[in-house]
């Protein structure tokens, strides 16, 4: 709506151009404060965005809660190791053909959950994620490794091998503007626009000739295919994957960070991704607090800040800009 | 345009329509009245693929379309609104506009999610035309609004423009005039005049009898689920069974 007006703002494309700059230098500055670990830190967010935005796209955008997003999370890591080890397929290509079998996936749990309504969906989700793990910690032939777990190789494109953080960030960077680029796209759209009108009013939506069914599949295939992105990531970004990282833990993790940054919007994943790592790294030393942590940032966001922390900061710009009165309001 | 034959449908031991005929020509304004329970919304459910009825057919255009699922029935060109306002609340009221085009559109999941030339040339034709219908039915200066921001009357206005936005040739409104103001009530008598000259057929449900004895051309009875009566409005008026059920229903 507004957006074409957007366009033609030379302001906008100057800020959008100068915080591109920035994350191209992020690495460089760094390493010249002699922080690497910064380096690390922003390639798992680059990882955590690509998986939140995938389940905003299902929960924040379509309505339909997942609390099983880890099993994609898993499809992404295990299918793209597998993929690339067993068959030689090059790792760039794996990191795309294990989503697609994630989304596939997603689309035939969708396809009967759909007609459940929100806490059953939410029930077979989680029953969803729980036997991928159990699938993965006892795989047919061990062919997961099991608990052990399986090493993974870098990505290596032309012979330029991204095997340190410093390398792997520039292409967490190029996967991340191109799969919000995406979101953007499809939010944006008819499709999208069916996804919005689900959540607010599903009755509704049929009656004005979406198919509903259709949509929610099309909604949780492709927020796993991002979810599975961001898995396979991570496995050829560490190097090294075992089934803990796929437990329910990591599904609630996705959520807390979804929530707390505020859904159904481009900056909430990021700064929910941003927001839960950092605490996270406060908390290292208490791991096993990290449970009650996210529990209560959940709880925070649900009671006090409903549309998460994007939210808030949308509130109070909404409050500043229309401070004057109702009357631009109209207009 | 729609015919009904003798559709029935029962929720348990209760029969709510109960073997219904009905015809509704294009660019006429057809009434539906009846007491509190009657089955009125139900069978606006029925027409619009919400329940299947039990028996019975119902041909629109000469296709049968009993049991279809509301989207394809929308497509097939039967919108409605709703007795309790049905709009997506946190949409813009422009975009819940474009929702209504939804089966108009071409757009797939491929050409949307790389927004291609076409994809974009469609969408600012969907945006223009929901201008337009947002500017015929009075809410033009609404468009970039919430959806729950607009007043009660506006918001069954904007629920009319949405249905409109299918193209449909079969608008059905159910009480559409209910909450609203003097006013309004002339606002809408003058939509639903413009909306005939679209050569669109209009099926409405009202309790407000002025309204309806001034703008339907013919009216059907129902009550207890059963087709009372039909007839012109001055017959209906005069009908002794029509005022005995109205009396009888509004203790
Ligand atoms: N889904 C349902 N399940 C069971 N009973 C229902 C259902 N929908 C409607 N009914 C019943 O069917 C009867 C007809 O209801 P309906 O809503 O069609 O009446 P109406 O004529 O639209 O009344 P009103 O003027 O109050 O809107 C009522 O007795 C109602 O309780
Ligand atoms: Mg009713």
């Amino acid at each position: 709506m507004n957006k074409l007006l957007e366009k033609k703002n030379p302001a906008k494309h100057i800020k959008s151009f100068g915080f591109l700059a920035l994350l191209l230098l992020l690495p460089v500055i760094f390493t010249a404060v002699d922080f690497t670990y910064g380096i690390t830190i922003s390639c798992f967010v680059a990882i955590y965005v690509i998986a939140v935005s995938g389940i905003d796209i299902v929960f924040g955008y379509c309505g339909q809660i997942s609390m099983g997003h880890a099993a994609f999370y898993a499809v992404g890591a295990y299918g793209s190791a597998l993929l690339s080890s067993k068959l030689n397929i090059p790792i760039i290509i794996s990191m795309f053909i294990a989503p697609v079998i994630a989304a596939i996936l997603g689309a035939l749990l969708a396809y009967p959950a759909s007609k459940l309504v929100f806490h059953f969906l939410s029930l077979a989700t989680i029953a969803f994620g729980e036997i991928t793990y159990q699938l993965i910690l006892q795989s047919p032939g061990g062919i997961t490794g099991n608990a052990v777990g399986l090493a993974t190789k870098k990505v290596n494109l032309f012979g330029f091998a991204f095997n340190t953080s410093f390398r792997f960030y520039y292409l967490a960077l190029a996967f991340v503007l191109l799969l919000l680029a995406a979101k953007t796209n499809l939010v944006s759209s008819r499709v999208g626009r069916a996804f919005v009108a689900i959540r607010e009013n599903t009755h509704a939506a049929e009656g004005m000739g979406v198919n509903a069914r259709k949509y929610k599949v099309i909604a949780f295939a492709t927020s796993a295919f991002f979810t599975a992105v961001a898995g396979s990531m991570y496995a050829h970004f560490v190097g090294y994957i075992s089934p803990d990282t796929f437990t329910n833990k990591q599904s609630v993790l996705f959520i807390t960070m979804l929530l707390f940054g505020g859904t159904a919007s481009k900056p909430g994943p990021i700064i929910g991704a941003i927001a839960v790592l950092l605490l996270n790294e406060a908390l290292r030393s208490m791991e096993n607090m990290q449970m009650l942590v996210y529990g209560f940032l959940l709880l925070i966001v649900i009671l006090l800040l409903p549309g998460g922390i994007f939210g808030m900061i949308k509130d109070l710009f909404y409050k500043y800009t229309h401070r004057g009165g109702k009357e631009n309001a109209k207009s | 345009m729609l015919k009904v034959n003798n559709v029935t449908l029962s929720f348990g031991g209760l029969v709510a329509n109960n073997d219904i005929s009905m015809e509704v020509p294009a660019g006429k304004i057809i009434g539906l009245i009846g007491p509190n329970g009657a089955g009125k919304t139900t069978f606006f459910n029925i027409v619009s693929g919400v329940y299947k009825p039990d028996k019975g057919t119902i041909v629109f255009n000469g296709t049968e379309i009993q049991g279809k699922r509301p989207y394809q029935i929308n497509k097939l060109g039967i919108a409605r609104t709703y007795q309790v306002i049905n709009l997506f609340k946190k949409m813009t009221v422009i975009d819940n506009v474009v929702v209504g085009m939804h089966s108009r559109l071409n757009q797939g999941y491929f050409s949307a999610l790389f927004k291609t030339k076409k994809a974009r040339e469609e969408e600012k034709m969907a945006y223009e035309k929901a201008l337009e219908l947002l500017d015929f039915v009075g809410l033009k200066n609404r468009a970039y609004q919430l959806a729950d921001s607009l007043s009660y009357g506006e918001q069954r206005i904007l629920e009319i423009c949405r249905g409109l936005a299918s193209n449909p040739q079969l608008l059905l409104l159910d009480e559409p005039a209910a909450g609203m103001n003097a006013t309004e009530k002339v606002e809408l008598d003058q939509l639903m005049q413009k909306i005939l000259k679209k050569d669109i057929g209009i099926l409405i449900i009202e309790h407000d009898m002025k309204l309806m004895m001034g703008v339907a051309d013919y009216l059907y009875v129902l009550n207890y689920g059963k087709l009372l009566a039909h007839g012109v409005t001055a017959d209906i008026q005069a009908n002794p069974e029509v005022i005995a059920a109205y009396l009888g229903g509004d203790e």
